[in-house]
């Protein structure tokens, strides 16, 4: 009947069908069998499964400088001391140290520290590891930090000198730097990034790059061994996508990598515990202090005046974040809490952009004193301040043109000097040689963060001498001053601190939350199931 | 040529669009408020008698932002499409009509840019051009121009054989003269059915680039943004997100509509393969 | 037709070549150091030094530019900046994640395509080709960054039927949402085409005889008009191909999917240019593999190209 009907173009048609199906056919049964479930294990084992913004970089701690492989350092490897909840040093690999003179450190190295197969640490791996680190062949970033060092010296099995070019207060914060084994002999250099070993509370196991990390707790860990049974860091760069994960129960604890927002929600649901804790970041507004109309110390004091950081931090962060003065944090040791503080007035902003020589033209009326471009990257949080920062500075007849550029682009201009306003966040704020990074005449991109080019002779002696005195008492006498000078010039406008979040699941207990956002309390976070689980 | 109407569906959607000139032509009259005017204490409240779409987080009237929005969306959807069709069907003729070495090298240039992912070139042009809103009109442009090359081409190489052109050619006729008296009125309905479907897609696509944070400059609303925005608070505020995706999906809609109903009216049997 | 399949893998020497250098060109223009992004700022000038020597980014563009040629005729695509891996291992590793994607996105797209067009031009012009139609546009009209996280709340957070993102073991359900959320987008291209042709293939001669000796509606569509109809289809899915990839970038991200797509937006991100150039190098010679074979089908298939001088 068919036939009857068909001419002979239906016909060829007829077998191009009929090949498609077939192809058809094996396509889709192609695609079943890949999606094909694989058989998942039994899972005894408690593991804690944790989300990543931005998969780690590198494993080698000779070079992971991004915050996600800190993550995982901070995790499978210990350095020579560590910093406690306080920012204080405190023992880690190095059991204790002394100084015969300002320039030599002496480290006793704990007897019980294995490396994750097995053997013992020993002072030759921590020679190893710092000598790796200043070879110039090793091409790691990080050498610029441990450039002070002269000389390292085994005095024994357990006892390592180093001995500085000069005095170098900092030098005891660098040494939370990971340490690596040596390689044995005849056994070329291990490749850590594809096979990261230290000695810490947990050991890698396996990398699904891009995916996730998976880490086990290591037995023989010296401060005992974890808790848990393993750690599995996944990568999930989407907010929206981590919660979520975490709500449909993939994902046990996200640390500040959520809008502050979604917080509320989850905070009355009993599922999760919210932990909330004083953080070191230091989020700040740059000033370009060689511009034209920046250059004016009364003008960068009106900008401080002129915002309501109050009403940025309760309304844009859900509260999450308190006042800051300066960079470093109270509660730091060497925070100075005498020092100019400025208000929301906006009209003591306009009192002072009158005395700067810039007045309102027409009072009220729509015409600026000037205008100022504020960069921000394409973050929506970022870009959010931006706007709210604007509209406040519009209060007092300065506008302000927001320009939003993909991230690269927007950090390259920062690093030229390719800007007016901006606002970024220090992460991780520990040791006030920070000032020196950031304000010092000479730490002007690349060589360091002094992207807003402000030169004060004066700021430079005092920051000198807090990073060659190694009494904690004269270096506080330095940073108090320095902090003082610092908030009356105005280099950068301080804006907050944010306060570090932790969501937990209800199933794990033990987490301290640190400033730093450190990884390493993992090691005593245990399973928690309630009385009335089945 | 049998004037047929236009189909119901094709009324539906010229409505939707003369909808979206509307909001965009008169949104400082249908809206009291300033789409940038902020209220921080009022965020993500969600609609009222006072706020018929709600608040965003920074406190302001979303509608606003609808309206003002909507001048965005059709600006950057017209002006790129204007320029893409300019310059793809001025490419698209030459090539279809020259034929030859001129149709070989101008068809593979327009391979070489099809064959380049069309969002990862948006992405890499914003990246270089900086962020502007013309900017965003010529990444678009740089990005669309291809498929009227590729359609133009095609309906010129047809036209080509045809009687008229043959006579026209016999009088003298230079080939611009030719191809601007007399194809292209001819090939005129075809392209202004691709042109409402492209509108559409370029909505979408400034819709895209405001998504991955390249689009057009806060505070100015753009459906994108708004919609990026509104992204991470669908959980706790779901009208921000949803608002002005189903606007984005309107007149997306529209314009498929119109063009379905454009294309069904000029070219009922489907003879011209666009 | 010897000389139209010649000439056309000819050409697809210089559209590479031309791709490749396109690529070079629009990745170097882009502001932005790929060691600044690498180092952030705990180097020195000096260590950035030996790190762009190591990374040859310090010899002149021209000279880059040539080293990339070079490379690229011995089939080798140079390492990643970033992670130090080689480039290939690293599409390698998220091709067949995208391709699954792709795949799928297709069955659904055309498995939801051909009977809403089948629908469609039963009865034109009518309400329930006007259904049929906006169903079908419904998909391109709802961005996939829009789509998506509707897609999660609902079925996975609220059904709690499917799981939310990310690949997982690879299985099934894990590829229905991210595959719904790029298919819809093509959907309505691909409805128009099986209407327009089924419209076509309907009023044929032969179908009306069909008809006329008693044959049911049913039996005539599927196994006359629709074969028909199938042709066009798969040339035009040939040339959506583009788009598909386009799609799979922005779907990816949302999904936390591990393909090709996620992996080129962070390189140009982090201006990771061996990166960025092997993955639209590979983007770019599927989609005129792709074209080749759908043009090569378009000739077999219609006898006036065939003859095409």
């Amino acid at each position: 009947m068919r036939d009857a009907v068909c001419n002979s173009r239906c016909k060829f048609n007829d077998h191009v069908f009929r090949l498609g199906l077939l192809g058809g056919l094996i396509l889709v049964s192609l695609l079943v069998l890949t999606a094909c479930p694989s058989s998942t294990p039994t899972e005894s084992r408690q593991i804690m499964r944790i989300a990543l913004e931005t998969a780690p970089q590198r494993l080698d701690p000779r070079y992971a400088v991004d915050v996600a492989s800190q993550r995982v350092i901070q995790l499978v490897y210990n350095g020579l001391v560590r910093l406690d909840a306080q920012a204080q040093i405190v023992p880690d690999v190095a059991q204790s140290w002394e100084m015969p003179d300002p320039t030599t450190y002496v480290f006793h190295l704990r007897q019980d520290v294995t490396w994750h197969n097995g053997e013992r640490l020993t002072a030759a791996d921590v020679h190893y590891t710092f000598t790796s680190l200043l070879d110039e062949r090793t091409e790691s970033p990080k050498r610029a930090s441990f450039d002070k060092i002269q000389s390292i010296e085994v005095i024994d099995e357990h006892t390592i000198r180093f001995v500085l070019s000069e005095p170098f207060a900092p030098f005891l914060t660098n040494m939370t730097q990971g340490l690596i084994p040596q390689p044995r002999a005849g056994e070329a250099a291990r490749d850590l990034d594809a096979h990261p070993m230290g000695t810490g509370p947990f050991k890698f196991d396996r990398i699904e790059p891009d995916v996730a990390v998976h880490l086990l707790a290591y037995d023989a860990y010296f401060e005992g061994r974890a808790i848990l049974d393993g750690v599995v860091l996944r990568i999930l760069p989407d907010a929206m996508v981590r919660l979520f994960e975490l709500q449909k129960g993939n994902i046990d604890l996200i640390q500040n990598a959520l809008p502050p927002d979604l917080l509320t929600q989850l905070r009355s649901d009993k599922q999760f515990a919210v932990i909330q804790a004083p953080g070191t970041n230091f989020t700040y507004l740059g000033i370009n202090c060689q511009d034209e109309i920046l250059k004016h110390v009364e003008v960068r004091q009106a900008l401080a005046h002129a915002i309501d950081r109050q009403a940025v931090i309760r309304h844009v962060l859900s509260g999450l974040g308190t006042l800051a003065d300066g960079i470093l944090p109270a509660g730091h040791w060497a925070y100075e809490a005498n020092v100019p503080h400025y208000a929301y007035d906006p009209e003591r902003a306009a009192q002072l952009l009158d005395q700067a020589g810039f007045p309102d033209p027409d009072g009220d009326g729509p015409q600026p004193r000037f205008q100022l471009t504020y960069k921000t990257s394409e973050n929506e949080e970022g870009r959010r301040i931006a706007e709210v920062l604007q509209e406040q500075l519009r209060q007092v007849s300065i506008v302000v043109t927001i320009r939003s550029f993909e991230w690269g682009t927007f950090f390259g201009d920062i690093r030229a000097g390719n800007f007016q306003l901006y606002a970024l966040t220090w992460v991780g704020v520990t040791e006030p040689d920070i000032f020196h990074y950031v304000l010092h005449s000479q730490s002007v991109p690349p060589a360091g963060a002094n992207r807003g080019h402000y030169f004060n002779a004066q700021l430079d002696a005092l920051l000198d001498a807090g990073r060659r005195s190694t009494s904690p008492e004269t270096r506080r006498a330095s940073y108090s001053q320095a902090q003082v000078l610092i908030a009356t010039e105005l280099p950068y406008v301080p804006l907050w601190h944010r306060t570090n979040v932790a969501v937990l699941r209800s199933t794990f207990r033990g987490y301290e939350l640190t400033p730093s956002g450190d990884f390493r309390v993992i090691r005593t976070v245990r399973p928690y199931t309630s009385a009335k689980a089945s | 040529m049998h004037r047929r109407r236009l189909a119901p569906s094709g009324y539906l959607g010229c409505v939707l669009l003369a909808c979206l000139c509307v909001s965009a032509c008169f949104a400082p009259w249908l809206t009291p408020y300033d789409p940038r005017a902020q209220d921080l204490a009022a965020g993500l409240h969600a609609p009222a008698w006072a706020h018929p779409c709600g608040q965003d987080k920074l406190g302001r009237d979303l509608c606003a932002r609808l309206f003002y929005g909507a001048r965005i969306s059709l600006l950057v959807g017209v002006m790129s499409v204007a320029v893409t069709l300019t310059l793809g069907v001025a490419i698209g003729a030459l090539a279809g009509y020259q034929s030859g070495i001129l149709d070989e090298f101008l068809m593979r240039l327009t391979d070489m840019f099809l064959a380049f992912p069309g969002i990862l070139l948006a992405l890499a042009l914003m990246a270089i051009l900086g962020p502007s809103l013309t900017n965003v009109v010529i990444a678009l442009c740089i990005v669309g121009w291809v498929g009227y090359a590729r359609l133009t081409r095609g309906l010129v190489l047809v036209a080509r054989e045809m009687e008229y052109v043959t006579a026209a050619r016999a009088t003298g006729a230079t080939a611009p003269y030719i191809l601007i008296r007399h194809i292209l009125p001819n090939i005129a309905g075809p392209l202004v059915v691709q042109a409402t479907f492209s509108l559409a897609g370029m909505i979408v696509a400034e819709a895209g680039l405001s998504f991955l944070g390249l689009g057009v400059q806060p505070p100015t609303p753009s459906w994108g943004s708004m919609l990026n925005e509104g992204r991470l608070f669908l959980l706790l505020a779901p009208h921000l997100a949803m608002i002005p995706g189903v606007a984005i999906m309107l007149a997306v809609l529209g314009c498929n509509l119109l063009g379905d109903g454009l294309r069904d009216w000029l070219d009922p049997r489907g003879e011209i393969v666009a | 037709m010897q000389t139209v399949v010649l000439r056309r893998l000819v050409f697809i020497l210089p559209v590479v070549w031309g791709v490749s250098t396109f690529v070079f060109l629009i990745i170097h223009l882009i502001p932005g150091d790929p060691i600044d992004l690498m180092l952030g700022e705990t180097a020195a000038q000096v260590d950035r030094q030996t790190l762009r020597r190591q990374l040859g980014l310090d010899q002149p563009l021209w000279r880059q530019y040539a080293t990339f040629l070079q490379r690229l005729v011995h089939g080798d695509l140079g390492q990643s900046l970033h992670s130090d891996r080689p480039v290939h291992t690293l599409i390698a590793e998220r091709l067949p994640a995208t391709a699954t994607l792709a795949l799928a996105a297709l069955c659904v797209s055309v498995g939801l395509a051909i009977p809403l067009g089948v629908l469609a031009a039963l009865r034109p012009r009518s309400w329930l080709d006007t259904g049929s139609m906006i169903v079908a546009l419904l998909g391109v009209s709802m961005p996939n960054f829009w789509l998506g996280p509707l897609l999660i709340l609902v079925f996975s957070l609220q059904f709690g039927w499917l799981p939310v993102a990310g690949r997982g073991d690879g299985s099934l359900p894990y590829l229905i949402l991210p595959a719904v959320t790029l298919g819809t987008g093509m959907m309505a291209v691909l409805t128009r085409m099986t209407r327009a042709t089924m419209m076509e293939t309907l009023r044929e001669d032969y179908i009306r005889t069909a008809v006329a000796k008693g044959l049911t509606m049913w039996v005539v569509v599927v196994k006359h008009a629709l074969r028909n109809a199938l042709i066009p289809l798969v040339t035009l899915i040939g040339l959506q191909v583009g788009a598909l990839l386009a799609g799979a970038v922005i779907t990816e991200t949302i999904f936390a999917w591990p393909g090709l797509g996620e992996l080129t937006v962070r390189a140009i991100q982090q201006r990771d240019y061996p990166v960025v150039q092997g993955c639209v190098l590979v983007i770019a010679l599927t989609y005129v593999i792709m074209n080749m074979m759908t043009d090569l089908l378009y000739a077999v298939v219609d006898p006036r190209i065939r003859f095409e001088a």
